[in-house]
């Protein structure tokens, strides 16, 4: 387990014209669940492969506690991998494929024998161990890769790329339980790389989220949904993302726009803006009234707002803004809790 | 579709059954013999001999052109602009006809003229395979080498190509050594291209005719007469049809069963 500090990091491929990452300063402290969070093409796989070292950084600096690991290869950093699809041994069985990190680097019989008893009590692979992967399910193939990755007990860090792609809706749940549950029994430093931003929010402490190559925002899931630092990510997190308006709309000073999640704003007869319904998903009923999202047209485009779904496509309505973000230039200026 | 089928495959095949059982002196005298060549040919010292030459030197071929060719293999890179041409280099001998490379080797080997010939006998050595029995072998082992290792060779890099990255990557933060790699990633991954490259050159090997007929015509004596060649010899040379209609029978049906033998067991250890 180690801090991990990124000094800014930048990363340009041999003969590319522009540089895949720029200026990224991040700190994740020991023992934190951090997820990147990025659309595909943001640069994720390739702060991925800076940090298990694959690659290293054209320029700045990579620090595992203080120590510069910038051009150290994967097996001196100390690093584990949990990859999109499950990679085993498939030669080998479970109970040895948790083995194999530790028997090349040497460890001890007895030890190893502890962890792998350890790991398979923590992760419930112990009805497996002698079971080689061709015959385990997906969902038993990727736990065991992510047994594989925590094995090793003095591990600096453990990355995990978009692990539950490959395993099925019904699935992900519960092995994202799993990984939250061994990341606080354990303690180790983990950075979950996903496009999926309820997987990143659910699943960390704090979020960094990337685009075109740069952090745009590192905060907790509260603070990146709250108050998002642009309008790029207020849009981006949450579905559907924030709704923006003219600043005009509400009685603001500050900047040229306003940005406001669904559950922010209710309809009523006289709000800020008013529309026409154009759609009504009910997702629940409460107190025997429609629960859901409303999609309004406005004059500034769709709106939609979370809540009173007893409505009906082509009624009139009006949106109140309870509270908003306001944004000057695509950046965030203020939070205004009470319009 | 099925007549496609029984032309090309069932008829001649039957008119070869419909030989190996009858003593045939002329097209209009002919007796019917039951199993007797079967017995005979079974019983032939010429024919066993030729056999277990045969075996020898299937086994032998298939045994250095594996490990080699997945050597090979791993020595071509991955991602280079000289890949391909690497890879056309390397199938090159896999297009020249086979009359023509006995001819090339023919000539390499030759102890007067052959570059390869002369060489060896300028080290000191006495060699000189039309007259060595094992030099005779050794030349055509050599021969067979050259000519099939880039199959098995560019087979295996298919193979290899279609490792997926994160499982190098994986053995690299796991700390796993070159042989590591090679034994619990590349190896298994490699099985499929490998269990069809072995039956490939168990076939072809077992059939081989043109090249040691060529370059050593059989000799020294009958030190490199190989099945095919010696059936030739029954069928064409001596026109003994009878028996060589039941040397054919019998030399298809071990082709059939040692390729047979070898994919079963195959199976089943992928099973277990």
């Amino acid at each position: 387990m180690a801090q991990i500090t990124l000094e800014d990091v930048s990363f340009r491929y041999p003969g590319a014209t522009e540089d895949t990452l720029y200026g990224l300063d991040l700190q994740i402290e020991n023992g934190e669940a951090h997820a990147l969070l990025g659309a595909s093409g943001a640069g994720k796989t390739t702060m991925l492969n800076l940090l298990s070292g694959l690659l290293s950084p054209t320029s700045g600096r990579l620090l595992f506690d203080g120590n510069d690991v910038s051009d150290l290869p994967g097996r001196e950093r100390n690093v584990a991998q949990v990859f999109q699809f499950p990679v085993l041994y498939d030669s080998l069985t479970v109970a040895e494929n948790l083995a194999f990190p530790l028997r090349t680097r040497g460890v001890a019989t007895d030890m190893i024998d502890g962890q792998v008893a350890y790991i398979c009590s923590e992760l419930s692979l112990g009805k497996i161990r002698d079971t080689k992967p061709p015959s385990l399910s997906l969902f038993e193939k990727q736990l065991l890769a992510v047994g594989k990755a925590l094995v090793r007990p003095d591990v600096s860090l453990v990355l995990l790329d978009e692990p539950l792609t490959a395993v099925e809706p019904k699935i992900k749940w519960k092995l994202r339980q799993t990984l939250l549950k061994v990341q606080k029994d354990l303690g180790v430093t983990m950075i979950y790389v996903t496009h999926d931003q309820t997987e990143a929010l659910t699943f960390a402490e704090r979020v960094s989220v990337l685009s075109a190559g740069g952090i745009l925002q590192t905060g907790t899931p509260t603070e990146i949904y709250q108050s998002p630092a642009n309008e790029f990510i207020g849009h981006f997190v949450g579905s559907p993302g924030m709704n923006f308006l003219p600043c005009s709309a509400v009685p603001s000073t500050t900047g040229d726009r306003i940005g406001f999640r669904p559950e922010w704003a209710a309809l009523v007869d006289e709000g800020h803006v008013d529309g026409t319904v154009t759609r009504v998903r009910v997702y629940s009923t409460q107190d025997s009234k429609a629960h859901g999202l409303v999609t309004l047209m406005t004059p500034h485009g769709e709106v939609f707002v979370r809540g009173n779904a007893e409505f009906e496509t082509g009624m009139k309505a009006s949106v109140r803004i309870d509270r908003c973000v306001t944004f000057q230039g695509g950046n965030r200026v203020a939070e205004i809790a009470h319009v | 579709m099925v007549l496609i089928v029984a032309f090309s495959a069932v008829i001649p095949l039957m008119t070869v059954v419909n030989y190996s059982v009858q003593d045939i002196l002329d097209f209009n005298t002919r007796f019917f013999v039951g199993f007797d060549w079967y017995r005979e040919t079974l019983n032939d010292p010429r024919f066993i001999d030729a056999f277990w030459r045969q075996i020898g030197f299937s086994l032998t071929v298939i045994a250095i052109e594996i490990p080699l060719g997945i050597m090979v293999a791993k020595g071509i890179p991955k991602a280079s602009r000289y890949t391909p041409l690497i890879l056309i280099l390397l199938a090159l001998p896999l297009l020249i006809p086979w009359n023509v490379v006995a001819t090339i080797w023919q000539m390499f080997a030759r102890p007067d003229i052959g570059l390869l010939g002369v060489s060896i006998n300028a080290l000191g050595i006495d060699y000189n395979y039309t007259a060595s029995p094992i030099q005779a072998w050794l030349t055509i082992v050599a021969m067979d080498v050259w000519h099939w290792t880039s199959l098995v060779a560019l087979l295996s890099f298919a193979g290899l190509s279609a490792i997926p990255g994160p499982f190098y990557q994986a053995a690299e933060l796991d700390g796993a050594g070159k042989w590591q790699v090679f034994r619990l990633i590349e190896l298994p991954r490699l099985r499929g291209v490998l269990v069809i490259a072995v039956l490939l050159r168990l076939m072809d090997s077992f059939m081989i005719y043109t090249e040691p007929f060529v370059l050593t015509g059989g000799g020294p004596g009958n030190a490199t007469t190989f099945l095919s060649q010696y059936l030739t010899t029954m069928a064409v040379g001596q026109f003994d049809l009878g028996p060589a209609a039941a040397f054919s029978v019998i030399y298809f049906l071990f082709i059939l069963l040692f390729c047979w033998l070898f994919y079963t067991s195959v199976i089943s250890r992928d099973e277990t």
